[in-house]
């Protein structure tokens, strides 16, 4: 089932989700709504190699005045809240004001983890060109409860404080047993 | 939860959920099958500013159909009017149309419960794809929800026809207001 705006409240002030920084005005009839914070990355390789360790990457901030994102690139955003929860699961969606001007912010990713209590990063890509602003209204996250025995996230993005890209390649060793296997 | 065919139909006959106009046969074992309305909408001025009120063209689908190009964002729209009071939506497109390379939406899957109006789609293709007024072309799923609900009173309420972002409103807001909002 998943949460009324009314119930993440309750659930907020009952310590079973986390949502910091929390605004009750950013509620939402079933979802709570999060703002972009200003650290960006963006790779810089000819090739993303998923199993090389850490592709070059750049990392920006963008400045109040806005910055414009070009469409044919691909950038890696994050939350300024840290959300999550150790009783639910989450799901991430852009707001319609935003995708409705061309704009993703994940990959066919939606899903997050119970027990990943952290800044989200976003995976951003644009049809056009579009100025985004550091602390705008950016997306939403809907939380839903689970069926079966709890089991908590404890995965390479735990620790996540800021945009991260992806960790993939440390499941290299993995891959390689795996194709022994 | 997930509502299956039946309990949408049994919920439309009910009046718990809107789908208007209602067709039977376009259920399925746990989602509808909505159709394209007979306008898009694309913006004309770029950088798009979420500050700023952004140019747009209507463009009408003709019956011979409409070619949607790569690289362009085009907002389409249900012909239906959607929505619920008591159940949250979430919408995507048909696998058949996924398989042509058609986005609908651009990761915003997810409605507000007390939303009703029709739908704005955003359409991304990968290849140039003709698409036609009145093809299925996506598909509403129902959701039912935990907590007493507080119903969607946003800026796109009762909206007909493609809707292009009204996020400068929240600016405004925001400026009058230090950085208060809400949905």
């Amino acid at each position: 089932m998943i949460l009324t705006g009314d119930e993440i409240l309750r659930e907020v002030r009952r310590g079973r989700i986390q949502i910091s920084p929390f605004s009750p005005e950013r509620l939402e009839p079933n979802s709570y709504g999060f703002s972009l914070a200003s650290d960006f990355i963006r790779y810089d390789a000819a090739v993303l190699d998923s199993l090389r360790e850490r592709p070059r990457q750049v990392r920006f901030t963008i400045p109040e005045s806005g910055y414009v994102l070009e469409p044919g690139r691909f950038y890696l955003g994050s939350t300024v809240e840290i959300m999550g929860s150790d009783y639910y699961a989450a799901t991430l969606y852009a707001r319609r004001s935003v995708s409705t001007m061309g704009m993703w912010i994940q990959f066919s990713a939606p899903l997050g983890h119970t027990g990943a209590i952290i800044p989200w990063t976003l995976e951003i890509t644009v049809v056009h060109p579009i100025v985004v602003y550091p602390g705008m209204l950016i997306g939403k996250i809907a939380f839903w409860k689970p069926l079966g025995f709890k089991q908590i996230y404890a995965g390479k993005y735990i620790h996540s404080t800021t945009v991260v890209p992806s960790r993939i390649y440390d499941e290299s060793e993995q891959v390689q047993e795996g194709v022994q296997r | 939860m997930i509502l299956t065919g039946p309990e949408i139909i049994h919920n439309c006959r009910l009046g718990k959920i809107i789908i208007d106009p209602f067709l039977p046969e376009n259920c399925n074992p746990n989602s509808y099958n909505f159709r394209l309305g007979s306008v898009l909408r694309v913006y004309d001025e770029f950088p798009l500013d979420p500050k700023r009120p952004n140019k747009y063209v209507d463009l009408p689908v003709p019956p011979e159909g409409f070619v949607l190009e790569p690289h362009r964002l085009y907002l389409g729209h249900t012909m239906e009017v959607m929505g619920s009071r008591y159940f949250a939506p979430t919408f995507a497109a048909r696998s058949s149309v996924a398989r042509l390379g058609l986005f609908i939406n651009l990761s915003a899957s997810l409605g507000d419960i007390g939303f009703i109006g029709q739908w704005t789609l955003q359409l991304f293709t990968i290849h140039p794809l003709r698409v036609y007024a009145g093809m299925k072309i996506g598909q509403i799923m129902w959701w039912k929800p935990q907590g007493t609900i507080r119903l969607y009173e946003g800026k796109y309420q009762g909206s007909s026809g493609p809707q292009s972002t009204l996020i400068y409103k929240d600016f405004e807001r925001k400026d009058a207001q230090d950085g208060r909002r809400s949905a």
